[in-house]
């Protein structure tokens, strides 16, 4: 029976990292859920992106090394609408993603997950997102890189940004492309605390997004040979286990259905009280990781430790 | 490491010679989850005390570099790191009184991802801070 992965985007710690917590902190509190893999932020982990200098590169590796953690995948931002008036080219796009494809490469990424700027409250991104990842798509190849947009509410899964995304898969042929599932669609009760940059304005226009899009999670599988990475977002798992927001209890038993046996990497975004998001985290593997084992008892299948 | 606050105790001062101060600062801290180009900050708004400072009358200093707000508007390539922070040079002649002020900030950040009547989004701060020398 296939198995989770399990790793922790360093988005989590949003806020801690630069003044409570430095990047070995991170990464000990990383390797301390279990999980195998990592995932960064280029911009934001790295002190002079999109250069690290030598001694950045090398306590990088000392810590893979020694908490014993693989790269996952590197979240970039192509950053269409660059100044109030002008947007980026295609080629400026393409320029960026080749970029970040390298920088991905030499820190040992296997995933690039570019979010393109937007022209519209669906989250329809800006059109020269097609050419400028057309044009890296060998370089991907070449690096061995799978180049990810995400998901993310409220865009849901049966829409035209997803079908747009398949459909250049499809015609491209290319395994260098994929989707990657925000757990966040599947939201289905309101939150009262976001940890993703709440403004007064969001609070009071944003309230589908806020409330939840309560994506099904059957409809997981009219996707699933797509997605190679999901981003386990989540904003609050009280004492008892119990996800205030994000049905796992269904998530679970689907995605295992389903055969997925890439990794769940968690994005806590919830209250940014300092040092809450260690505990967050922890409590979401504890969760995860019991409803695994339940599916898998009741299936017949391994009990994972 | 930096405060939690946005706006940091150290760094609110006089600026100018002693006797005929020209204006004042403000240290702020990079407060969004990733680092930012410079022209994806539309300005930094003040308010000390009630009155109000607008962004376009003030400087940024980023390291030892100093912007206007138009030049910031189309810096590409310099960006705001995590973990960092901005010094706002706002003109004002004889400076602030020495003592405890009432600091207010909001930062118009645009995020190009967020749709667009969120941008900018305007994320604010509030807190007490001291002047120490006249």
């Amino acid at each position: 029976m296939s198995a989770f992965k399990y790793g922790v985007s360093l988005y989590s710690y949003t806020e801690d990292l630069g003044t409570v917590m430095s990047l070995e902190d991170a990464f000990d509190h990383v390797a301390g859920t279990g999980s195998t893999g990592i995932e960064i932020l280029g911009e934001t982990s790295i002190p002079t992106y999109p250069e690290p200098t030598t001694a950045w590169l090398d306590n990088w590796f000392a810590l893979l090394d020694r908490y014993q953690l693989e790269p996952t995948n590197m979240a970039a931002w192509v950053d269409t609408r660059i100044t109030i008036g002008r947007n980026m080219s295609a080629e400026e796009g393409a320029a960026q993603i080749a970029q970040d494809l390298r920088l991905a490469h030499r820190l040992g990424f296997k995933f690039l997950r570019p979010k393109f700027g937007v022209i519209d409250g669906e989250l329809t991104p800006d059109p020269i997102w097609q050419p400028a990842v057309e044009r890296n798509l060998d370089l991907a190849h070449q690096l061995g890189i799978v180049i990810l947009p995400e998901i993310h509410s409220p865009t849901p899964i049966k829409h035209p940004v997803t079908d747009a995304y398949i459909a250049f898969i499809e015609r491209t042929g290319t395994k260098n492309f994929g989707l990657m599932i925000d757990t966040g669609i599947f939201q289905d009760r309101p939150l009262n605390k976001w940890g993703g940059g709440e403004t007064d304005e969001i609070r009071k226009k944003a309230l589908s997004f806020l409330n939840g899009i309560k994506v099904p999670v059957e409809h997981l599988a009219d996707v699933i040979q797509y997605v190679p990475f999901i981003q386990a977002k989540f904003h609050h798992i009280d004492e008892n286990l119990h996800d205030h927001h994000i049905p796992w209890d269904r998530i679970v038993p689907m995605l295992k259905k389903l055969g997925y046996a890439g990794y769940l990497s968690s994005e806590y975004e919830g209250a940014r009280d300092p040092w809450v998001s260690i505990e967050q985290v922890r409590r979401q593997h504890a969760l995860i990781r019991k409803l695994e084992a339940e599916y898998d008892a009741a299936h017949g299948g391994n009990v994972h430790a | 490491m930096l405060e939690r606050s946005h706006i940091q105790s150290t760094g609110f001062h006089n600026i100018g010679p002693v006797g005929a101060r020209t204006g004042f600062e403000v240290r702020i801290r990079q407060p969004n989850y990733r680092s930012s180009r410079l022209s994806l900050i539309e300005g930094v708004d003040l308010v000390i005390d009630g009155v109000e400072y607008p962004a376009e009358q003030s400087r940024i200093r980023v390291g030892d570099r100093e912007y206007s707000h138009a030049e910031m508007a189309e810096e590409t390539v310099a960006r705001l790191y995590v973990g960092s922070y901005f010094t706002v040079i706002v003109p004002k002649a004889g400076g602030l009184a020495p003592g405890v002020h009432h600091v207010a900030s909001s930062i118009r950040f645009r995020h190009p991802y967020f749709p667009p009547e969120f941008q900018p989004v305007f994320v604010r701060d509030a807190r007490h801070a001291t002047i120490i020398l006249p």
